[in-house]
């Protein structure tokens, strides 16, 4: 009767987690002249090496409409699901000094660090709105359904970073093998070259690449807010055995992440 | 090595005398005897049937009882397990054998000014703190201002935490510390720094502690506060009990197997 029931999140846990995304956020822009316009430039800039390199030189994307604000949803999108895991991964090491410390839930680190990531986001996807709308898209209802994609990456990078992040407490070259094999994926998704070039080529090939659950979201965000031309898993994929592959890849991945770092998060204060 | 694991339990039961219980606590620690850290040197210390870590034991069996309103005093040599049995019972090491029963809210004071960022103003520092401590920012708005005022650095709240003296961060930590309110209260020789005038601050909030019946256990190196506060003390070494009871007694036991 006296046992206190463990809240997930108990008030004195958002107390915590509110500030520590708070304190991130301000640390990350320390000391530079333009502070918090970084979150949105690095994304701006990002896009406009890409914009000059794919579409001006090598004229890649000519036939889709509106093709800047849908190789700029790409990049944000992408830069929003590698910031996630790469601060969500080194959560707990750089965090190192309060859980030697402290007692609370070491989730909250991983939760508050891959939440400052979501704060850019969001931020850019107010750019890419008002981009959108420059640009002639219209605004439609389908919109509404884009947060549905932005929580399945979300969940997909949370898995990430509570799966490697417990095992780089131990061993460090997580976060450089990551960083490697993210720059690597970045080109087996979709977002410099239209999925329709790879489809010309192999129809498999383009079919496994929008199985990946990035691809996949990044393709549904571009559908839903940009242009009904824009190829989805659920439009290409006809075999709805195969239509649940990314769902099923980020439950999976968000499950054994949670049980694996549930287990290991009972070392930390004394391995990290 | 299979870990086997402990229990570590929070309740809440008023009635229940008893704040902390410990049955036969055990804790020992990998340390690594090469520089494992790495996956290089993981997988060569596997392939040559190296374990790569040595275990130390650190407590080996501690039972003991602490009542609601007692300030018990924690003492013993450099490495006996002292601070590893209050980082056991604060829930940041878990348990490796044993049971740890807390009753009701417990605040433990590893080290002052846990959190603070040197890149961040005093102000924004005390915030952070204040939320480490459970603190909701509501709350630390009505007792800001004393905080700075008892630290007496109200001048330098918009300064980042860097430009502090090691003098000022300690007080200004202190000054958020005393405000935690727990049931149970761990202090990990905390306040074993500061000029002559902090150690006074900390002596009157000892005995302000003392008068309202907080219950404490206190990690200490000075005999002198064991005597002067404690009701009971226990002496630790090599990770056993060796010996608990009245202050002064523990007193002189402790400096007798230190010599």
């Amino acid at each position: 009767m006296y046992m206190k029931i463990p809240h997930v999140l108990n008030r004195r846990n958002r107390i915590l987690l509110k500030e520590l995304v708070k304190t991130d956020f301000k640390l990350r822009y320390q000391g530079s002249v333009l502070g918090y316009l970084w979150a949105l430039l690095r994304p701006l800039m990002m896009f406009a090496i890409l914009y000059v390199v794919f579409c001006k030189l090598l004229r890649i994307g000519g036939d889709i409409p509106h093709y800047p604000v849908y190789l700029l949803t790409g990049t944000v999108m992408w830069s929003f699901f590698t910031e996630c895991t790469l601060q969500g991964i080194q959560a707990i090491v750089l965090r190192g000094d309060l859980l030697r410390k402290i007692c609370f839930p070491k989730y909250i680190v991983v939760v508050s660090a891959t939440l400052t990531a979501v704060v850019n986001m969001l931020i850019n996807l107010v750019v890419i709105i008002l981009f959108a709308l420059i640009n002639g898209v219209t605004p439609s209802l389908s919109w509404l359904l884009v947060p549905l994609s932005l929580i399945e990456i979300y969940l997909f990078s949370l898995g990430i970073s509570f799966l490697l992040g417990s095992i780089n407490v131990k061993y460090r070259d997580i976060t450089s093998i990551w960083e490697v094999l993210v720059s690597a994926l970045f080109y087996a998704v979709p977002i410099i070259y239209p999925i329709s070039m790879v489809a010309d080529v192999s129809a498999t090939a383009a079919k496994i690449l929008l199985l990946n659950p990035i691809a996949q979201a990044i393709q549904d965000i571009r559908y839903n807010l940009i242009t009904n031309e824009a190829i989805t898993m659920w439009g290409y994929i006809n075999n709805p055995l195969f239509m649940i592959i990314p769902m099923a890849v980020v439950v999976t991945v968000l499950i054994i992440g949670a049980v694996v770092f549930r287990h290991k998060s009972k070392f930390f204060a004394e391995e990290v | 090595m299979k870990r086997t694991l402990g229990t570590r339990t929070e309740i809440n039961n008023p009635n229940d005398d008893v704040v902390i219980r410990v049955r036969d606590l055990h804790k020992s620690f990998k340390l690594p005897t090469e520089q494992s850290f790495g996956l290089k040197q993981a997988i060569f210390n596997r392939l040559r049937g190296i374990k790569g870590y040595e275990i130390q034991k650190v407590l080996r069996g501690i039972d003991m009882e602490i009542k609601r309103g007692e300030f018990i005093g924690i003492v013993g040599r450099n490495g006996s397990g002292k601070s590893t049995l209050l980082k056991t019972l604060a829930g940041i090491y878990w348990p490796e054998k044993g049971k740890i029963t807390i009753n009701g809210t417990l605040i433990p004071f590893i080290e002052l000014g846990v959190g603070f960022n040197p890149e961040l103003t005093g102000r924004e520092n005390v915030y952070m703190n204040g939320a480490l401590l459970g603190f909701s920012n509501d709350e630390m708005d009505k007792m800001y201002d004393d905080i700075w005022k008892f630290a007496e650095l109200e001048q330098f709240q918009d300064q980042k935490l860097k430009n502090y003296s090691s003098g000022m961060q300690v007080r200004l930590a202190f000054s958020i510390a005393i405000r935690a309110k727990g049931d149970i209260l761990l202090l990990d020789e905390v306040l074993a720094v500061g000029d002559a005038a902090f150690q006074q601050k900390c002596n009157d909030y000892f005995k302000s502690l003392k008068d309202n019946n907080q219950t404490v256990i206190l990690v200490t190196h000075s005999m002198e506060n064991v005597k002067q506060f404690c009701n009971r003390a226990i002496l630790i070494d090599d990770g056993k009990i060796l010996e608990q009871g009245d202050p002064k007694k523990i007193a002189d036991k402790y400096l007798e197997i230190l010599l």
